[in-house]
């Protein structure tokens, strides 16, 4: 995950968006006019090569296909190798892959006018929210029943619910390419000197903290733009105490949400905690890297709760010796609905291919080629982190602990593995802006429970309550 | 409208209808309508009004009608949804917080930084000693080109420095504080506490900008005759006496446009924002319209909602730069010494 602050200025943001109107209104906006609504999806009208089990989405020769991938931590040489390989297998296909750090600022211009790329890696802090553009992707339901380049049907070689992140109202559109796992992190070598265990429950987690506080070390910390890690957490948390329930409420923007018992139960904890003095002071003041930081290498703090992406973004600010693992998000009790082995886990950088592409049967084989075994290691190797492709990570995690400890997790979780679709870190309706809000003021001690889940269901009612936001009912 | 009738009704015309176009014809062609002028009328005058059309006009006047549709941004089409937009803003009490968050900048941030900057391009241009010529302090042209140093570094670096130094675990000024025995301030997250967050935010525009408004004045200063301020010192008037009535009434005009710039940039202050308080700040304390305007349209896909919110923007600066106008006219501006 990849926060960057904006640097665009009221007038860059206006000349944008209206250089867009202009398009709209000399090409589109005539063209809608005559074909009504303009939101049914409408496939691609290129001729379509030859369907065989070598080439499953007839990509015709000659073609060129137009890849847009966000450049944030994991660069974009490992779609690049993908494309070498369409390339290599399509003869005479031509593939162009060109970075991006803001898609929805560099690409809004080009779905109003009708020619979006092929395929596009939709991740970062200027992602396209998935819920505004949903009528105009291409499903991937064939992308996923067609055979990879060696053999297997690709279905199959997935790991279990990866495909759910990207199904909306039942529609397959977005192919979630990396496998997140969201965990508590430490050092296990930190925590081995000073015979710390790694907690299980909150109670355990307030008991760490006064240990921590006998070396000297706070117990948790947060950066401002990162405040709602805690609330994935807290999610986590609740929903492995209180089930589908908690899951359902929360995606389908229940009224009183917020309000139900497992989750009151876990702001209970994480309030003991904070009033206990155990959180690092000054996070909504601090930069979330900076803060990382104070935990990965300067280590003032023990615990924090993230995504896996977490080694590879620090992995140039991380204390030599300093064994980076993961544990399940803590229960609230012994008698929750899943283990505390049970594990929060989805998957992220969404790549989606519109419908309305020059050239969607390209778009898709690049899908393909990225969901190759050669692909998928690839990745693996040089980017410290699974794909959604089974069995890519030798039990070694290719020296790091972090990944080890990752497949580990996911192994002894079985399939306890659960996630859901609206909130962060989908954050479907973009409320993460509000929430940071609220989370930071919490946080710091600002708030107590009952204003906190005031504010989130503030938050959530205002996106319930708003007929013009289109909703995705969850089940 | 037919010539005839208007002709007929409009008592300052004597020349029938008809002479009038007749006289105006031949005066036409006395102009001789050289290859020169058609070039020059071409190139001067319809090319740049085609432009600004295209570019200015048009795009606002688009935004305009995008602020009554249900536009998401990314769709090509849009249903018109009349004055909703509005209706549901004005009812959006984030929006409206951050509207009260950038009027209060607007307010403080002009005062305090044209404040510091006229009272430092006194001292550097006729605060000096009494004695003598009318001058500035000594080595006053130090201070000017090092008072311009921070307009030099681009916003968004001014932006990044200072959230680095106010830091609250590894920051310069806890450091500073914590050392001179404030223990209080032991990771003090300025940025993060509601109480100080939106001062410290102002702090860092005024650092920006004091230098650039400083070299405005010292040069508005320098156009002022140093005679004005001799007979004013034989007067009796001391340098505090001089400022407030003869510097100030001499260099209104300057004022007047310094204070138009800088309260435009305070209702924006986008950029400062991105980098100090990305996410709106402590309770949204920090939080501007461009910033709620930008994730509305990019985050939440609401490009038609973003739109109403640009145009109350740009009617709230309007209605500032008309206000800075009418207080400038009602101390008297124009009638006297200005000009």
């Amino acid at each position: 995950m990849d926060i960057n602050v904006k640097p665009l200025g009221r007038r860059d943001f206006l000349r944008g968006s209206l250089a867009a109107a202009a398009l709209a209104a000399t090409g589109t906006l005539g063209a809608c006019a005559t074909s009504g609504t303009g939101t049914s999806t409408q496939t691609s009208s290129a001729p379509a090569g030859q369907v065989s089990d070598t080439n499953p989405f007839g990509v015709q020769s000659g073609t060129a296909v137009e890849a847009v991938i966000f450049k944030g931590g994991y660069g974009i040489d490992y779609a690049e190798f993908a494309g070498k390989q369409v390339e290599a297998k399509q003869q005479g296909v031509t593939v162009k892959v060109t970075p991006t750090t803001k898609v929805a600022q560099t690409l809004q211009p080009r779905f109003v006018a009708g020619n979006p790329p092929d395929v596009i890696d939709n991740s970062g802090a200027g992602l396209i929210g998935v819920n505004t553009i949903r009528d105009q992707l291409a499903e991937l339901n064939d992308v996923v029943e067609a055979k990879n380049y060696e053999g297997t049907v690709i279905k199959d070689t997935l790991y279990e619910g990866v495909m759910d992140p990207g199904t909306f109202d039942g529609k397959f559109i977005v192919l979630n390419y990396v496998l997140s796992v969201f965990a508590i992190w430490y050092s296990a070598s930190l925590f081995e000197q000073n015979g710390w265990t790694v907690p299980k429950t909150y109670e355990e987690m307030l008991a760490l903290g006064e240990e921590a506080k006998g070396k000297g070390k706070y117990l948790l910390g947060w950066g401002k733009e990162a405040a709602t890690y805690y609330q994935t957490m807290a999610i986590g948390s609740a929903i492995k105490e209180g089930g589908d329930e908690v899951r359902l409420a929360l995606d389908n923007l229940k009224p009183g949400c917020w309000s139900l018992p497992p989750l009151q139960d876990v702001f209970n904890g994480l309030k003991k905690i904070i009033d206990a003095g155990y959180m690092k002071p000054g996070g909504s003041g601090t930069v979330f890297t900076a803060a990382q930081a104070q935990w990965s290498e300067a280590e003032d703090f023990i615990l924090y709760p993230s995504g896996s992406w977490i080694e590879n973004e620090m992995k140039d600010q991380t204390k030599s010796g300093f064994k980076m693992t993961g544990a399940p998000e803590p229960v609230v009790s012994s008698n929750s609905k899943m283990p505390w082995e049970a594990l929060h886990s989805t998957a992220g950088e969404g790549y989606i291919v519109p419908s309305q592409g020059k050239n969607v049967a390209g778009g898709k084989e690049f899908l393909r080629a990225m969901l190759s075994q050669e692909a998928a290691v690839n990745f693996a190797k040089t980017k410290l982190a699974s794909t959604i492709v089974k069995g890519t990570v030798p039990a070694d995690g290719f020296g790091s602990t972090a990944l080890q400890s990752q497949i580990k997790m996911l192994e002894t979780a079985g399939s306890n593995i659960f996630s859901w679709t609206v909130l962060n870190p989908a954050d479907l309706y973009g409320m993460n802006t509000d929430q940071l809000v609220v989370w930071n003021t919490f946080l710091g001690g600002g708030s107590s429970v009952a204003e906190l889940t005031e504010g989130l269901q503030k938050i959530t009612d205002k996106v319930a309550n708003d007929d013009s936001i289109k909703k995705v009912q969850v089940s | 409208m037919t010539t005839l009738t208007s002709g007929g009704l409009t008592s300052g015309v004597s020349a029938p209808p008809g002479g009038l176009r007749r006289i105006g014809s031949a005066r036409w062609r006395r102009r001789n309508l050289t290859f020169d002028k058609i070039t020059f009328f071409l190139v001067f005058l319809v090319i740049p009004v085609a432009f600004y059309i295209a570019f200015v006009v048009s795009p606002f006047v688009q935004a305009a009608y995008f602020s009554l549709t249900d536009w998401t941004g990314f769709s090509p089409g849009m249903n018109f949804i009349g004055l909703s937009n509005y209706a549901k803003l004005f009812a959006d009490s984030t929006f409206l917080q951050a509207m009260g968050n950038n009027i209060l900048m607007a307010i403080v941030v002009p005062v305090v930084t044209l404040g510091v900057a006229m009272f430092f391009a006194t001292l550097v241009t006729v605060g000096g000693s009494t004695r003598g010529n009318v001058k500035g302090l000594r080595s006053s042209s130090f201070y000017r080109v090092v008072s311009f140093f921070p307009y030099v570094i681009p916003a968004i670096v001014i932006g990044l420095i200072w959230s680095q130094i106010y830091d609250p675990s590894a920051g310069l000024l806890n450091g500073i504080l914590t050392r001179l025995g404030l223990e209080q301030f032991a990771s003090f997250a300025w940025l993060g506490d509601p109480r100080t967050a939106r001062w410290a935010v102002m702090f860092v525009i005024i650092w920006g900008l004091v230098g650039f408004y400083m070299v405005l004045f010292i040069a508005a200063i320098k156009g002022i005759p140093a005679e004005v301020f001799e007979a004013a010192r034989i007067d009796g008037a001391g340098r505090f006496r001089t400022a407030i009535s003869i510097t100030i009434p001499l260099i209104r005009e300057n004022v007047q446009t310094a204070f138009i710039y800088i309260g435009i940039l305070a209702l924006d202050a986008f950029v400062y924002m991105a980098a100090l308080e990305p996410g709106g700040g402590p309770d949204n304390t920090t939080l501007v319209m461009a910033q709620q305007l930008f994730t509305t349209a990019f985050t939440k896909g609401q490009f038609g909602y973003a739109c109403a919110m640009g145009v109350v923007l740009a009617v709230i600066t309007l209605a500032y730069a008309g206000l800075v106008f009418a207080v400038n006219r009602f101390f008297g501006g124009k009638s006297e010494v200005g000009e």
